[in-house]
């Protein structure tokens, strides 16, 4: 269980986590969603204890991170974003040294299971620097396992993997997440669907919105504005489909165009299909906008990127504080 | 390659929610201290420093006997005193890589997660690079036992010679591993190092002028009392153990890994 109460973290004058409140479940998979830069990793480093908040309170496996470090980081197991080894030890050897640290008695044993886990007991006396980049995520997978955490905390673990061992690393994430408290940030929107049973979507240090896959598809979808790809010329399309009576405004869009339906609880869908082809014309798509994540996302972070471009240009000092903010996350 | 998939629980059916919890290792800095001990005695660079520094003892104090040549006592303080003198160049490249490398390399990030402080964690690279520097010094031991050959050599002086060294070696190992936590430039680190080191060795220069400044004395005094050579080569090398001395290089030890401490901690806040 992760409990995040108004975090903040500001370096100087930038504040890249602007007072998050969220909540990661036991026996859940947790996905931390944003683009390059809105604060994953920064929140995650918070979380074990890493880096202290600057204000507001992060209790992990029922311990306060800041006031009580030692014992909430007892319960995380931790993976890094780029996963940092000593690449002149042994996997297995490495794994002894944090047992050995945090005081497992049977480190041996507890290396090899933890390495078997990851699948990576046949090349546990490997030295690390001869092992590919997969298999030092492996390790380092291997390594936040060791000592059996209630709270797995994994920073963009998938990054740098073939497509076979991302799969692979998905269904162990996802196998973790029925007894762990597991939260694991990405980029990639498809994974947080496929993997997560929660999503927090997080841009520009504040969280956007959150809510299993599906809540925030039917949050985004109530506006009920669906997508019309058809076969005719624009202007005609366009003036029949805003002319139908259960569409208030039609507008064109990049990919086709966007009705959004005067009662947002009657499908407007029925009623252009029947349009269209009554004047004979080919219907190439009509579906719900905001069906998965990657729209979702679009969607929410669309208006906050307006504002931040506008915010941008009224003054440089925004920009060089945006790109501050890059290069300390 | 031997690249088998991940097995996940299908091997294992025990729930994994049962977790116990470590209640974490006494001394986690033990482990630390090992992994370093071990790191010197597998690295070349560790192995290059004794020999170099061995062999160049060995050429000036063949140097000194001859030159001698039964004309004076035997002296086992030799040895020590010029180990002691050559630390401002052994101790930087001993101690650069000690957190330079685990900052670099991001490892940092690993042990500042885990159930360690970071005085844990500082205590356990220091003792490791004092222990190194220790077992240098132990080797030099042979040329006491050269003098015990060709004379009587005051054995108190040579107990306080070696006591002092040893003391010495540890307040500047812990001086230039400050250095180490500074920068993740292990080059930038050791020559940071071996300057600071210099400095506090030759503040004696700066103590005779300032001593010829009228109505400041007080300062001469303040800074004779900072140096390294004061508290060494005058007391201790001549075999003259005396408590401020002493008490002089553990204060620099436990200041500078203090320092080293702090400096780390803020590097882990600012990150």
């Amino acid at each position: 269980m992760i409990e995040v109460e108004n975090l903040v973290k500001k370096y100087g004058e930038v504040t890249a986590v602007k007072g998050i409140s969220f909540t990661a479940q036991s026996g859940q998979v947790t996905g931390f969603l944003g683009p390059n830069g809105a604060g994953k990793t920064t929140t995650m480093r918070i979380l074990v204890g890493y880096s202290p908040p600057t204000s507001g309170k992060a209790v992990v496996a029922g311990y306060d991170v800041f006031d009580n470090s030692l014992e909430a980081r007892r319960r995380v197991g931790y993976l890094p974003e780029n996963v940092p080894l000593y690449r002149d030890m042994s996997a297995r050897g490495y794994l002894m040294y944090l047992g050995e640290i945090r005081g497992i008695k049977n480190r041996r044993a507890r290396a090899d299971e933890s390495l078997e886990r990851v699948g990576l007991i046949d090349r546990a006396d490997s030295r690390i620097r001869t092992l590919s980049k997969g298999m030092r995520q492996r390790v380092g997978l291997a390594s936040a396992l060791l000592h059996n955490p209630p709270v797995l905390i994994l920073d963009e673990p998938t990054i740098g993997l073939d497509p076979l061992q991302v799969l692979e690393l998905r269904s162990l994430v996802s196998e973790l997440g029925r007894d762990h408290t597991v939260l694991f940030s990405t980029h990639i929107l498809s994974e947080a669907e496929q993997v997560c049973d929660k999503v927090v979507i997080i841009n520009q240090g504040q969280i956007i919105a959150q809510g299993s896959p599906s809540e925030l598809r039917s949050e985004l979808e109530r506006g009920g504005r669906v997508l019309v790809r058809v076969d005719a010329p624009a202007e005609a399309a366009l003036e029949t489909i805003q002319n139908l009576p259960g569409v208030r405004h039609a507008e064109a869009a990049v990919d086709g165009i966007i009705a959004t339906p005067t009662d947002a609880h009657n499908d407007p869908r029925p009623q252009i299909a029947r349009a269209m082809v009554e004047r004979g014309w080919n219907l190439m798509e009509l579906r719900p906008l905001a069906v998965n994540l990657e729209e979702i996302f679009l969607e929410v972070t669309r208006q906050q990127t307006a504002a931040v471009i506008e915010e941008a240009a009224l003054g440089s000092a925004a920009i060089e504080a945006s790109e501050e903010e890059e290069i300390l996350s | 390659m031997t690249d088998t998939p991940m097995t996940p629980v299908t091997t294992t059916t025990e729930p994994h929610a049962q977790s116990v919890v470590e209640q974490g290792a006494a001394f986690p800095w033990f482990a630390v201290f090992k992994r370093e001990l071990v790191l010197y005695f597998r690295s070349p660079i560790a192995y290059g420093i004794a020999f170099a520094i061995l062999f160049l003892l060995g050429l000036l104090f063949n140097g000194y006997v001859t030159q001698g040549n039964g004309q004076f006592p035997a002296d086992s303080t030799y040895a020590p005193g010029l180990l002691t003198f050559l630390t401002f160049l052994i101790a930087p490249l001993l101690t650069m890589r000690l957190i330079a490398e685990e900052s670099r390399e991001g490892t940092v990030e690993v042990l500042m997660t885990l159930p360690m402080n970071e005085s844990q964690f500082i205590i356990g690279k220091f003792l490791a690079a004092w222990a190194y520097y220790t077992v240098l010094l132990l080797l030099t031991l042979v040329y006491h036992f050269m003098m015990l050959t060709i004379g009587t050599p005051d054995l108190g002086a040579a107990f306080g010679a070696y006591l002092g060294a040893w003391l010495y070696a540890g307040a500047v190992l812990a001086v230039t591993m400050i250095w180490s936590a500074v920068t993740e430039d292990q080059i930038v680190a050791a020559f940071l190092g071996a300057a600071t080191v210099l400095v506090l060795y030759l503040s004696q220069i700066a103590v005779s002028w300032l001593s010829q400044q009228p109505g400041i004395s007080g300062l001469a005094e303040l800074v004779r009392e900072l140096g390294l050579q004061a508290h060494y080569d005058a007391t201790l090398a001549q075999g003259i153990i005396r408590a401020e001395d002493i008490l002089y290089f553990v204060f620099m030890i436990v200041g500078a890994l203090f320092i080293t401490t702090r400096i780390v901690e803020t590097r882990r806040w600012r990150s």
